[in-house]
């Protein structure tokens, strides 16, 4: 590999500002179908490029009482992280990482820091918001996270029992082994994990009926209350990329067949804008919130049985 | 669990107008709710008394937006008590339908913000959109869309005609079945039912202590409706269906929103084709009022709304006071504020349908 690869994958392709440009556009079609939705007219596609823009010129203004350090470290690192991860998930045909850089549970670690970050940024800014969306974070991540480290499992030892081994969570070798053997979201055994994975998307993204940290009329963003300007827009940056990060982590996983080159990154934005439709738009706009003793249930629940019965139907088999 | 005093208002997002709550919470519940008022007073009550009696059919219209109908018709039957006007028969049953028509839109835009605190938009919308066919009603029947200046003092300041009323009757028939659909909606979905359930109850022995007034009373078992206790305008010859539920939470409250916008609906209908004929006023053009006291009351949407006039030697009142129906329900917040979620504040407080400009004039 050549020496400028990492560089140029994190910062441009498919990370950087691939990502963030991808993730804005996302963004805004999703605004629009949702508005479309609910009879509304909505905003332009480019109105996430204008919010950013607008906040890249505003001042950032840090509350007295936060730490000031750890008030504008925090959204950094977010973004950072995020940028990393985008080019650590493999598009087929178009794009494999490093085997360095495609591990599966360097992945699951980095998903986990924007959440991380935001209930660092909320206990930071000393807003009493911002604290209470810390504790609902802590709680709706310590809900998510087991069901998704199951699905992830449940696909790991597939893919390593297919090669002869115990499980592999190189992403390279799981999208390799779904184009010999076919794509998971049409082989039953992974249904379960599958429907585990939708739920965890709203969840992570942080949307309605998941949206419960940040929510608006309870308790006015949590811990981006008190951000704004260049330190807002960089976790607008880092929710963009994080949208793309699990978006395609979840084609990665499940549905990652796709003819090579031009062909195959239009298959893959079509697969992205289908997958937000189904998992993100129609979500968000088909129910309300729930409360966080609710979702942390829900999650107890159906996605951790769903995956647990993948898991063990895939070692069994 | 750490402790926090967190405010919720004077501005916040999920109150329509300012009100504060300072709350002292554990973790994600209350312990201790404080609530303080008089971030939008007007002094209206004084203003009124620096008017004369038919100035103040405008002023007291604007006390407050949702319940602009009800203001100016409790003050017009004191200041008519006082005078003795009798009013004609078509205004009365012209009254009743401004009532209602408030009551619709007023129910429906309440019902629509328990969606929007919920996080359910889309649901938010679609009632917004069928109470906006209510707004239409209101531009085109009186050529207002909230301060519809229906009332004047011996009457009504509008007339039906053929056109109008066929119209209307269209207008009531779509906005009923989407009503009726809006219902179906709130008793069976699920993101409705889990966030609203068994939140914020209010028990039958709380609701009587409190006195509470309106939906909120009726949502606790209370049979109390001014319209059928104390018939005003044609209310004594309309057939006035009350609901009542037994639970007293937030989605017993919106239901029985939900049920009276549809009976008002109906009794729009009612009003319609009962329309006597004759003067829509007093022949009298500014009748002169006397001294004298009186007390009038009506069911405005949140409740029963009292007015007390009393007028001297001058054309200008003595002192007027009203009692609005907020006024009661706001002090059982405190009970139904109890051991709240953090994350239900904003559908209890909702749930009462708090009109602060009307209580702090």
């Amino acid at each position: 590999m050549q020496p400028y690869a990492y560089p140029l994958a994190v910062l441009l392709f498919p990370g950087g500002l691939f990502a963030l440009v991808l993730g804005l556009a996302l963004k805004g079609v999703d605004r629009r179908l949702a508005a479309r939705l609910q009879r509304r007219v909505g905003p332009p596609l480019a109105q996430p490029f204008f919010d950013l823009v607008k906040l890249a010129f505003k001042r950032t203004m840090v509350p007295d009482i936060a730490s000031q350090p750890v008030f504008l470290g925090a959204p950094l690192v977010g973004a950072a992280t995020m940028m990393l991860a985008a080019a650590m998930v493999p598009i087929a045909g178009v794009y494999t990482p490093d085997p360095a850089l495609g591990n599966l549970l360097v992945l699951l670690y980095l998903l986990a820091i924007p959440a991380v970050v935001l209930m660092i940024a909320g206990s930071a800014s000393g807003s009493p918001f911002g604290a209470i969306g810390f504790s609902r974070e802590m709680a709706l991540m310590l809900a998510y996270e087991g069901p998704l480290v199951l699905v992830v499992a449940a696909i790991a030892v597939r893919v390593g029992h297919g090669q002869g081994g115990w499980a592999s969570f190189s992403l390279t070798e799981i999208v390799a082994y779904q184009a010999r053997h076919g794509a998971f979201l049409f082989d039953p055994v992974m249904w379960p994990a599958l429907l585990a994975f939708l739920a965890f998307y709203p969840a992570n993204l942080g949307i309605i009926p998941f949206d419960i940290p940040e929510a608006e009329t309870e308790v006015l963003e949590g811990p981006l209350l008190e951000y704004s300007g260049p330190a807002l827009g960089l976790f607008k940056v880092m929710s963009a990329l994080k949208s793309v990060v699990v978006l395609s982590l979840g084609i990665a996983l499940f549905f990652p067949t796709a003819p090579s080159g031009v062909a195959g990154l239009a298959v893959q934005l079509c697969k992205l804008l289908l997958l937000m439709l189904v998992g993100v738009t129609l979500v968000r706009v088909s129910c309300g919130r729930m409360r966080i003793d609710q979702a942390f249930r829900f999650f107890l629940k159906w996605p951790l049985a769903l995956s647990l019965a993948s898991l063990v139907a895939v070692v069994v088999i | 669990m750490s402790n926090f005093t967190i405010p919720v208002g004077p501005l916040h997002v999920a109150l329509e107008e300012p009100m504060y709550f300072r709350l002292d919470v554990q973790g994600e519940t209350i312990a201790h709710v404080d609530i303080h008022a008089g971030h939008v007073h007007r002094g209206i009550e004084y203003l009124v008394t620096k008017r004369n009696v038919f100035q103040n059919v405008v002023l007291t219209e604007r006390v407050c937006s949702l319940c602009s109908n009800s203001h100016p018709q409790a003050y017009a039957m004191a200041i008519e008590r006082i005078a003795g006007i009798v009013v004609p028969p078509r205004a009365q049953y012209l009254r009743a339908v401004a009532d209602e028509v408030k009551r619709v839109a007023s129910h429906l835009f309440n019902v629509a913000i328990l969606a929007h605190l919920v996080g359910f938009d889309a649901l938010f919308m679609h009632v917004m959109e069928v109470r906006e066919r209510m707004q239409d009603v209101k531009e085109s029947v009186f050529g207002n869309r909230m301060d519809i200046g229906a009332n004047a003092i011996g009457g009504v300041r509008y007339d039906i005609d053929a056109q109008g009323i066929g119209y209307l009757n269209q207008q009531l028939d779509a906005i009923d079945a989407e009503v009726v659909e809006i219902i179906d909606l709130y008793r069976t979905n699920g993101s409705i039912l889990g966030r609203t359930r068994g939140i914020g109850v209010l028990p039958h022995a709380d609701a009587v202590d409190c006195g509470v007034v309106g939906p909120v009373a009726r949502a606790a078992g209370i049979d109390y409706d001014l319209r059928v206790k104390a018939p005003y305008t044609a209310y004594d010859r309309l057939d006035v269906t009350v609901h009542t539920l037994p639970d007293g939470d937030v989605w017993s409250r919106a239901m029985i929103r939900l049920y009276e916008a549809r009976t008002a609906i109906g009794l729009i209908r009612q009003c319609l084709r009962d329309l006597p004929d004759g003067p829509t006023i007093d022949s009298r053009e500014r009748p002169s009022i006397p001294a004298g006291e009186a007390i009038a009351r009506c069911e405005a949407p949140r409740g029963e709304l009292i007015y007390y006039v009393r007028m001297g030697d001058s054309p200008k009142p003595e002192r007027v006071k009203w009692r609005v129906p907020s006024f009661m329900n706001w002090d059982a917040l405190r009970i139904m504020l109890k051991e709240a979620k953090i994350a239900d504040i904003a559908i209890i407080v909702n749930s009462i349908d708090p009109c602060i400009s009307c209580t702090e004039r």
